[in-house]
């Protein structure tokens, strides 16, 4: 048996509910009425509803611009992740000598990989073969690491056309806007390809010489001396760390045999598939009787620990997808958005606040009216509709203002390339430039979600308006 | 045959009153005490009348027409309207008696500030339903010219006197044609040339068949009233018919 007081608090609440949704027919049956009553009461009390008006458009401006520089941010993510260093699926591995040596990060019978992945991709837009590789850079002035990309360049139509050169004084004190290098130079051996930020932190320019060293998998020190022959654009954070080199170089450079690589890099026709293909292939790969890395969601080159350590030899296949390689960046975009919805959440609760406290002590000027339009035989869900209307009209009108405003700064922003200046803030953004991503779903969606909080928020003084008995509320007048 | 004519006799004059009020007590709590605002009230009112029900302040006329009007109920008592126990209603078919049968005129002249004459009038017609936008203008156009503020409609509230308000609460109590129209001190706020005035607007309606039923403590408007009930203490101190 429930107690009384919990069901007169249930029967409460469902009669509550009951009288919401009446409200909401009443609204869509006499919407321009409401509405016209609604604006105009707003425009009655002007002043409190500039302020709280003006206080939810700056929310829905913080809201669409922060959202729009965590979208950049993760587009730029993915666009530099997909461009330097993964496919939407990557077939890689790891080869072990014996079960005590160390797990190189390489892939035997490439040919036979490759030809099985082809075959067996489904949504498959191309396919390139990518060797890897990480090592000591010496210039003239400093020491430094980056990740090498071995590529050959008959496959990599897409990233020729990605990567652009860099204007000179991006990287060189006193440089002009001269684009200097030649990409079509890219793969070519004892070559090697760079971006703005390294070109700057290394004090290189085109056709000077660095050298890369780094142990071969027999652990002898090896080392190359590569002309630099083009710098181009940093694409996002990524790009200070990442070169690309010949297939040849890295060959020469861990000194592998034919027919080793990196990873088989599949590019699909729908991104969002990528999962899905991921677990398809490690079916497929199974089936032909290959060993398989378990998977986990951690880039390549933190699993060589892991697999250095573990007991086994010979060879073991990785596949993983686009995000898997990039989890770092995706766990920073996640605490992004984490770090958004929580601020969003302290100015919401805030805003929502004031707009009670705003809805209260419009429903205590209006009780005579109240009272009066319940007396001409105003139903509790007319009432109650009528106040809806009000706070949507607010929130529309307020998250409409924010909304436009928040996506012209992020547009102009977007538009004008600023230059984030403060380490921390790149490192957070995932970009050298404020990147703000703007999707018309999202900036309806702020709006229509502002609208529905103070909807929300009104409910509760709006609730009590509709629950006043008439003779008390005309009471308030006489 | 006697008592089947004296029955069909009872029955036609029951049709005939559009209010009946049996021994109504009316207590509002005070704390921990209850203050009794109508005490043992009985009376009749037939439709077509244009009664005044007049008393003091606090004798219990606002409580009784609130009961009448179904914006409040009864301690104990009955009280109908047009044949309806008010007592036995939920708040939905106590919201639709009012919004059907009754109209109501308040003191303080209580119009929506931010809607227009037109607006004002209209409103319970929106409320009510069933009626075409063409059919809506019609009637409200008919009786904002019966109120004489034909060209005041598209004026707001606060742009009208205090006299002309109460003639759009008049409109807006009848455009629904109700039965019974309710008025609570309706020319207390308002100088006594526009009170006369008033009085005149709801007396030619009253001709046309819709009851009045109207509080006052002012002499003179008593004496437009058909009958004049006295309250005083919450009870009912003398009934009189007098010529209006």
């Amino acid at each position: 048996m429930i107690p009384y007081e919990k069901r007169f608090f249930l029967a409460r609440w469902v009669s509550n509910l009951g009288l919401f949704f009446a409200a909401v027919v009443e609204l869509v049956r006499h919407l321009p009425l409401y509405l016209t009553i609604g604006g105009r009461n707003l425009v009655q009390a002007k002043r409190r509803a500039l302020l709280l008006g003006g206080a939810l458009a700056l929310v829905t401006v913080l809201f669409i611009v922060f959202d729009g520089l965590v979208s950049g941010a993760s587009q730029s993510m993915t666009h530099s992740v997909r461009t330097l260093i993964s496919g939407d699926v990557n077939v890689a591995g790891f080869y072990k000598q014996t079960p005590d040596s160390f797990a190189a990060p390489i892939v035997l019978h490439a040919a036979d990989i490759r030809k099985i992945a082809t075959e067996s991709t489904p949504g498959v837009d191309y396919i390139l073969t990518r060797d890897r590789g990480f090592a000591q850079v010496f210039s003239d002035t400093t020491t430094s690491f980056t990740g090498l990309s071995g590529v050959d360049p008959k496959e990599e139509t897409r990233l020729l056309k990605t990567l652009t050169l860099a204007p000179e004084k991006d990287y060189e004190k006193g440089g002009g806007d001269q684009r200097k290098g030649d990409l079509s130079k890219l793969g070519t051996p004892h070559t090697i390809v760079i971006f703005a930020g390294e070109a700057k932190r290394w004090g290189v320019e085109v056709g000077d010489v660095v050298t890369i060293v780094n142990p071969t998998l027999n652990g002898t020190q090896n080392s190359l001396d590569l002309t630099v022959v083009a710098i181009c654009d940093d694409l996002g954070l990524l790009s200070q760390f990442s070169s690309f080199v010949s297939n040849q170089t890295i060959s020469d450079l861990y000194q592998l045999k034919p027919d080793i690589t990196g990873a088989v890099q599949i590019y699909l026709k729908n991104i969002d598939d990528s999962t899905q293909v991921m677990n398809h292939l490690r079916h497929v790969y199974a089936a032909k009787g290959y060993r398989l890395v378990d998977h986990e969601s951690t880039p390549f080159w933190r699993k060589i620990q892991e697999q250095t350590q573990e007991s086994w030899s010979g060879q073991k296949l990785d596949v993983t997808t686009w995000e898997d390689e990039a989890s770092m960046f995706t766990s920073i975009i996640k605490g992004e958005h984490w770090f958004g919805g929580f601020l969003l959440a302290v100015l919401l609760a805030i805003i929502m606040v004031g707009i009670i406290n705003a809805m209260w002590i419009s429903v205590r000027e209006r009780t005579g009216e109240i009272g009066t339009l319940r007396a001409i035989g105003m139903s509790r869900s007319r009432v109650l509709a009528m106040f809806i209307a009000e706070a949507g009209l607010l929130g529309l009108i307020a998250g409409g203002v924010g909304a436009l405003v928040g996506t012209a700064i992020s547009l102009a922003a977007d538009a004008a390339h600023l230059h984030i200046s403060v380490a921390a803030l790149r490192m957070f953004l995932l970009s050298e430039t404020y990147t703000l991503y703007i999707t018309v779903p999202a900036v309806l969606g702020a709006v229509v979600g502002f609208t529905v909080i103070t909807v929300v928020a009104a409910l509760w003084p709006a609730l009590r308006a509709a629950n006043l008995q008439p003779v008390t509320a005309i009471q308030q007048v006489e | 045959m006697a008592a089947s004519m004296g029955t069909r006799r009872e029955k036609r004059a029951a049709m005939a009153r559009i209010v009946e009020i049996e021994n109504v007590v009316k207590e509002y709590p005070l704390g921990h005490l209850s203050v009794r605002a109508l005490n043992g009230v009985s009376l009749h009112i037939d439709a077509g009348e244009f009664t005044s029900i007049a008393g003091p302040s606090g004798s219990g006329k606002t409580t009784l027409l609130n009961l009448i009007g179904c914006v409040d109920v009864a301690t104990s008592g009955d009280v109908r309207v047009d044949g309806e126990s008010t007592g036995s209603l939920g708040d939905r078919a106590l919201t639709n008696l009012r919004l059907h049968k009754i109209g109501f005129i308040f003191q303080t002249f209580n119009l929506v500030a931010v809607l227009d004459v037109y607006q004002n009038v209209e409103f319970p017609l929106l409320l009510q339903g069933g009626l075409s936008k063409r059919e809506r203008e019609a009637r409200v156009h008919d009786v904002v010219e019966k109120v004489g503020l034909a060209a005041q409609v598209r004026q707001r509230p606060s742009e009208l006197s205090g006299g002309q308000r109460q003639r759009v609460a008049i409109g807006r109590a009848l455009v629904t044609r109700p039965r019974l129209v309710l008025a609570d001190e309706p020319t207390a706020n308002l100088d006594s040339k526009t009170g006369a005035t008033i009085l005149d607007t709801m007396k030619e309606l009253n001709k046309a068949g819709t009851t009045f039923i109207f509080s006052t403590h002012d002499p003179h408007v008593m004496s437009r009233a058909d009958r004049v009930i006295e309250l005083a203490d919450g009870m009912i101190v003398g009934s009189g018919q007098e010529a209006a």
